[in-house]
């Protein structure tokens, strides 16, 4: 039997409508959290938008290649990280100036020292550190660096997670996570005793 | 010998994100018992990462959230 049925068709039309309504639901529903990521992968929130409504077209177009009990999320960045290189944030070859990276006890004690008082409460060393600081130092971080603290201690993914999203080895993600969290306490160091 | 307060600060991060060994683990708290030096930086540590990551969250505007619904519904079901 050649003859197309056209019952049949209509279902499959019906039934593929249903699952992408059901995809746009997930993902928009995702879509403060994918956000939150990408505010702090570029440098301003005009960007940030336009990679949104990228990845969001994108994802739309693409649906079918996305597989249903997977990790949405995860997917969705994958689709971002990769639009936001190709939006011209070519691939970094590591920088000829590697920032200065201080051990881990490095802004604690510069804080403390900036007081003037020895011994103060983990809490009082904080409040030196505005939010304008953070954000500031944040971004002061180099790219590398960056997207790992952001994918793993901003948007909650696990190391595997955020290697699948950036295509790179697990055991870079930890060493540019640990080295990264270095070079952030030493960008906030420098803001925070900047202001005093 | 390495100074145990290096030592402890060397392990702090993988401390934290729980990649230790059983072995360096209790090697750590057993410092981290009798150095207030050194557990008021682990605090600190714990105390900022949850800083850091409270203030740089930015809500999304809702004017992208209403765009981002548009598109999905002026995106064909087969593209």
């Amino acid at each position: 039997m050649s003859e197309v049925d056209p019952e049949t068709d209509a279902v499959k039309v019906a039934s593929g409508a249903r699952d992408r309504v059901h995809f746009e639901e997930e993902a928009l529903e995702l879509a403060d959290q994918v956000y939150r990521v990408a505010r702090r992968l570029v440098s301003s929130r005009e960007e940030a938008e336009d990679l949104m409504q990228e990845t969001y077209i994108r994802a739309f177009r693409s649906w079918r290649s996305y597989t249903p009990g997977t990790n949405l999320r995860a997917w969705l960045l994958r689709i971002l990280t990769n639009l936001n290189i190709d939006r011209g944030r070519k691939v970094q070859r590591t920088p000829d100036v590697q920032p200065l990276e201080e051990g881990d006890y490095f802004l604690y004690n510069k804080l403390e020292q900036s007081t003037g008082e020895a011994n103060l409460d983990e809490e009082r060393v904080l409040e030196r550190l505005s939010q304008d600081d953070v954000v500031d130092a944040l971004a002061a971080v180099p790219h590398n660096f960056r997207d790992v603290i952001v994918l793993v201690d901003i948007g909650d993914f696990s190391y595997q997670d955020a290697a699948q999203i950036l295509d790179i080895p697990i055991g870079t993600v930890m060493s540019r996570l640990h080295r990264g969290r270095r070079i952030l306490k030493g960008e906030l160091a420098n803001v925070a005793t900047e202001d005093s | 010998m390495i100074d145990p307060c290096d030592r402890c600060e060397e392990v702090l991060q993988p401390y934290l994100d729980r990649e230790l060994t059983e072995a360096e683990r209790l090697e750590a708290e057993s410092h981290l018992d009798v150095c207030s030096y050194c557990r008021k930086r682990y605090t600190f540590e714990v105390e900022l990462r949850r800083y850091v990551r409270q203030v740089v969250i930015e809500p999304m505007p809702a004017a992208l959230k209403a765009r981002l619904a548009d598109l999905a519904r002026e995106t064909p079901l087969e593209a």
